[in-house]
């Protein structure tokens, strides 16, 4: 009989849990069609996307197609953009970049996501020596300034995209799993969890099922936030010439050749530019706007 | 206060030991046999295996990072695969000139990133505010090193009022420490705009007004103190990317710092000066938080106890 | 003259509007306040105390606050008029305010003799030195020991008791012809609450300043009050001489407040003794706000709402009782049955 008014009980708890999740979703998406940043960011994002997917079809000339005679022309009619030292069309060249920076961008934040959003569950679930060894590595990897753990990282692996992709993935990897370790342990000590634990599920199941759901926003604020600098980064250290190399239309490494055209033609340095910017505003937007949304305390 | 320093310095021992952990991994991670790497091209067998035993390289791991760090501790960080001097040499040229760039930088940072944000919690939603908010988040949203080209082509290039690059004068300093500090003043700016909001619907605000005190009085010396207080860490923390963002800038700028050394020694596979280089970045932020910490505990003092 | 006016408060209303709806926090609030008396405001919390001093002074934040309507006349003159010019004149000067919150109403980072001194520098011109040592006079005189060294010293340093002590210290310093006190003495303990009470009293006989006491503490109103108004959900439902109210109280709520006076003194916090609660400030009901839990409740009382009508020389209630309606309203269900 106690056992069944437990079970019963139990049964409740986590059937009020998901109504609140979800109530609290709807809630979100309203907020989060409200806010202005949001949307605009959103539609940025949208917009980026669309150019990964619609590149072949929207580029007027092949990116890699050297073409000595045009070299170093103005933007004009003909060619939007202007061309590259090498003849090549710009923007042709930057709308199959959008492959590039977006695909590093988001391969790098869900790698680091993928094992930080571990490394916060395990921390923040079994706590005691688990939780202070794996704090204290990731104190290790934040105490290297900015983009230098990268940097170490890719003076081992070599230059390459996939290097630069996996060293910004690592350097995101204590920012996923901090927050993840602060949600978990509130998590953890609701009711409704030791509830499921007396019920028998094991850890696993706690984890995945029960814990983790509830702390997504977080980790989907700090996704769209952290895209924004890991475009950023990855795109500097093509720039510096350890990431994408020449031909690559990678727009880090467009930046860093139109830089040496800088008396002649400006625009090869501007576009590539312009791109990573807007690309970068629309997912701090996104970010922004996603926080205040998940946050009722920011709004006015 | 003191014991307080003693306890964090004794914190960040495990943290330090644990970046050179990681440097010292970054040789091991390199593909391929440490000495053949480090005899550089072309060496004979022989000069390869001489080297090995020199650096104590057929030993065990553990051995090799006791050695490293005691080497370490020596002021010993290796040798330029390049010219075979020291590391330390080097980075002690290097080094002040980053240090000099990251101090006008940070210097942009704070005062740009405060008076910024000041003009935006002044008037909340004014024309003033906003104008100053989209602008901070373009600040975050602009790659540096393509903010240093477009300052460098329209100041330097076009207008030809400072000079395109090099570090030889204190108009040299401009562009570099603009471009580095920018994205650090837009973080702070934000930061300050909404600590003051948060200061200005406080208690002791409201005792302000209820003394008949003229608003500037309590913006500048009832609000801004204290919300200065949280901003402290955030300076701190942007002293990190800051650091790091020298690398960026440097390239960008043609200034023969540390950052622009650390590029180039990946560029020509130097991996000792690698080594040296992010190590010697590391320590210095390091013990930039320590002293942030430091300080935002003597001012957070007063307001932690209620 | 004794007897002059200093302030007078005249259907003073401020409500909170947010998406929740309005809360009628201050909703038509009228009194008088006399040079060199004392009027107590007692009532239930959340009834609208605290709201009510802070319209005085105009320091409702707004939004969500809003002010709806009323006047606040010192001296005649009504600052609700008043540029903000004007009106910071008067804050601190003329008018000046303890708050019910002493633990965070002091600017932690600035030295608490500096917070006094500030406010005598501005309003009384004095020279930063004569402002340091009045400001010290002024620590002394609330009964802080060593107070140069006090003077010196920022909020954190100080006990909760000092700090409150400051605070009165603070609002004492520019000799106010009004003094607004939300619960000056809660956070002190019975010693030092007495200490502060002479405090005030004194001043007040030396500069015959009017007092506004708020508190939750009947034996302090007994002790420091000339007149009391008793609040009730936004309104003042009871206007008396504090020597009557207590052996003839006249509206149902003073009378519960009352009759279980010594309950009071196990629970001074909460005046939690009658049964039944509060109606919600965002939706009170259309008679009179009392009569869910009053006893005498008829008809008349949850039709139409009591206005605070005038009982004999000098008492004022809101209660349909003391009306003629009453006497019909009575005969009518009398008949009824
Ligand atoms: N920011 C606000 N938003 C909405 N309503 C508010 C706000 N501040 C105060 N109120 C309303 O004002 C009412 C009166 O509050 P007030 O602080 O004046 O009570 P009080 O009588 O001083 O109580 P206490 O004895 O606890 O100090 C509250 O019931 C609340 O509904
Ligand atoms: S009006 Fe009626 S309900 Fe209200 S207090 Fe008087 S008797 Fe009670
Ligand atoms: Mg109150």
């Amino acid at each position: 009989m106690t056992v069944n008014t437990s079970l019963v009980n139990t049964v409740d708890l986590v059937l009020a849990r998901k109504k609140i999740r979800r109530e609290k979703r709807r809630l979100f998406f309203s907020t989060l069609g409200q806010n202005k940043a949001a949307v605009v960011g959103g539609i940025i994002i949208l917009f980026y996307i669309s150019l990964t997917f619609l590149a072949p079809i929207l580029a007027p000339y092949d990116p890699y197609a050297i073409n000595l005679q045009d070299k170093l022309q103005f933007p004009s009619w003909t060619h939007w953009m202007g061309t590259d030292d090498k003849g090549r069309d710009i923007l042709s060249r930057i709308l199959y970049g959008s492959r590039l920076s977006l695909g590093v961008g988001f391969s790098s934040v869900f790698f680091g996501a993928f094992f930080g959003i571990i490394l916060g569950l395990v921390a923040g679930y079994y706590g005691k020596w688990v939780d202070t060894i794996i704090s204290r590595s990731l104190d290790v990897m934040l105490a290297f300034p900015g983009i230098l753990l990268a940097l170490a990282i890719i003076s081992a692996l070599g230059p390459s995209l996939i290097n630069v992709t996996i060293a910004v993935g690592v350097f995101s990897i204590p920012l996923f799993a901090r927050i993840v370790r602060g949600s978990t342990m509130e998590i953890k000590q609701l009711e409704y969890i030791d509830a499921i634990r007396t019920l028998g599920a094991n850890d696993f199941t706690i984890i995945f099922r029960h814990i983790f759901p509830n702390i997504l926003s977080p980790i989907i604020v700090q996704g769209s936030l952290r895209l924004a600098t890991a475009i950023l980064s990855a795109a500097g250290l093509s720039f510096l010439g350890l990431g994408a190399q020449p031909p690559s239309p990678e727009w880090g490494a467009m930046l860093s050749s139109g830089r040496d055209f800088l008396f002649s033609a400006p625009y090869m340095a501007i576009f590539p530019g312009l791109m990573i910017s807007v690309l970068v505003l629309g997912f701090n937007l996104f970010g922004d706007g996603l926080r205040d949304a998940l946050d009722p305390r920011m709004k006015k | 206060m003191f014991l307080f320093i003693i306890k964090r310095l004794l914190q960040i021992v495990p943290v330090i030991l644990g970046v050179t952990l990681v440097v010292f991994l970054i040789m091991q991670m390199v593909p391929g046999d440490s000495a053949v790497i480090l005899a550089g091209e072309g060496a004979s067998k022989e000069t390869v295996e001489q080297l090995r035993v020199d650096l104590g390289l057929n030993k065990p791991m553990h051995e090799q990072y006791i050695s490293y760090i005691s080497n370490v501790v020596q002021g010993d960080l290796g040798n330029s695969l390049k010219n075979n001097q020291p590391v330390l040499d080097e980075i002690l040229i290097r080094l002040p000139i980053t240090m000099e760039l990251a101090f006008f930088s940070i210097l942009i940072t704070v005062v740009l990133g405060l008076i910024a944000g000041i003009i935006s919690a002044v008037r909340p939603y004014s024309y003033s505010d906003i104008g100053v908010m989209v602008v901070a988040l373009l600040g975050i949203s602009l790659p540096s090193f393509w903010l240093g080209i477009l300052l460098m082509y329209v100041f330097s290039i076009k207008l030809q009022w400072l000079p395109v690059a090099g570090w030889d004068s204190t108009a040299h300093i401009i562009l570099p420490a603009i471009t580095l500090g920018a994205g650090g003043a837009a973080i702070v700016a934000r930061m300050t705009r909404s600590s003051m909001l948060e200061v200005v619907g406080q208690d002791y605000i409201r005792t302000a007004k209820a003394k008949g005190l003229a608003e500037h009085v309590i913006i500048y010396k009832h609000a801004l103190r204290n919300a200065l207080i949280p901003v402290i860490t955030v300076v701190g923390l942007q002293f990190g990317s800051l650091l790091g963002g020298t690398v960026l800038v440097e390239s960008v700028f043609a200034i023969n710092g540390l950052g622009r050394m650390i590029v180039d020694a990946i560029r020509t596979r130097d991996i000792p000066m690698v080594q040296g280089g992010v190590l010697v970045a590391s320590l210095v932020f390091v013990f930039v938080n320590l002293l942030v910490d430091t300080m935002y505990r003597v001012f957070n003092k007063r307001i932690d106890l209620n | 003259m004794m007897n002059e006016i200093v302030l007078e408060v005249k259907n003073l209303k401020t409500h909170f509007i947010s998406n929740k709806g309005t809360a009628k926090a201050v909703d038509g609030i009228d009194f008088v306040l006399r040079k060199g008396e004392t009027l107590g405001i007692v009532g239930e919390s959340g009834c609208g105390k605290s709201m009510t001093s802070l319209s005085i002074l105009r320091l409702i934040p707004s939004p969500p606050g809003k002010f709806v309507d009323g006047e606040v006349l010192l001296n005649g003159k009504d600052l609700v008029k008043m540029s903000n010019e004007e009106l910071r004149k008067i804050r601190g000067n003329q008018i000046s305010m303890i708050f019910q919150e002493p633990m965070t109403s002091l600017n932690p980072v600035i030295p608490v003799g500096e917070q006094i001194a500030e406010a005598l520098r501005l309003h009384q011109g004095l020279s930063r030195k004569q402002a340091w040592d009045k400001s010290v006079e002024m620590i002394r005189l609330v009964g802080i020991p060593s107070p140069e060294k006090r003077a010196k010293q920022e909020p954190f340093q100080l006990s909760g008791g000092m700090r409150q002590r400051i605070m009165i210290a603070m609002a004492l310093a520019c000799t106010p012809e009004v003094l607004i006190a939300d619960e000056p003495t809660t956070a002190l303990d019975v010693t030092i609450q007495a200490q502060i009470l002479e405090i005030m009293k004194d001043l007040q006989r030396k500069i015959g300043m009017g007092i506004i006491f708020i508190t939750h503490d009947l034996g302090v109103v007994a002790e420091m009050c000339d007149q009391v108004g008793v609040m009730y959900a936004g309104q003042i439902v009871e206007h008396r001489d504090a020597k009557d109210i207590f052996n003839n109280p006249l509206h149902p709520y003073t009378q519960g407040l009352i009759g279980s006076l010594p309950k009071l003194y196990e629970d001074q916090e909460e005046l939690q003794i009658i049964e039944g609660t509060v109606p919600s400030p965002y939706d009170y009901p259309e008679g009179c706000r009392f009569a869910e839990r009053c006893p005498f409740s008829t008809d008349i009382c949850v039709q139409k709402e009591p206005s605070l009508i005038q009982y004999g020389d000098n008492a004022k209630v809101r209660c349909w009782k003391y009306t003629n309606e009453w006497q019909d309203s009575l005969a009518k269900e009398v008949l009824k049955s």
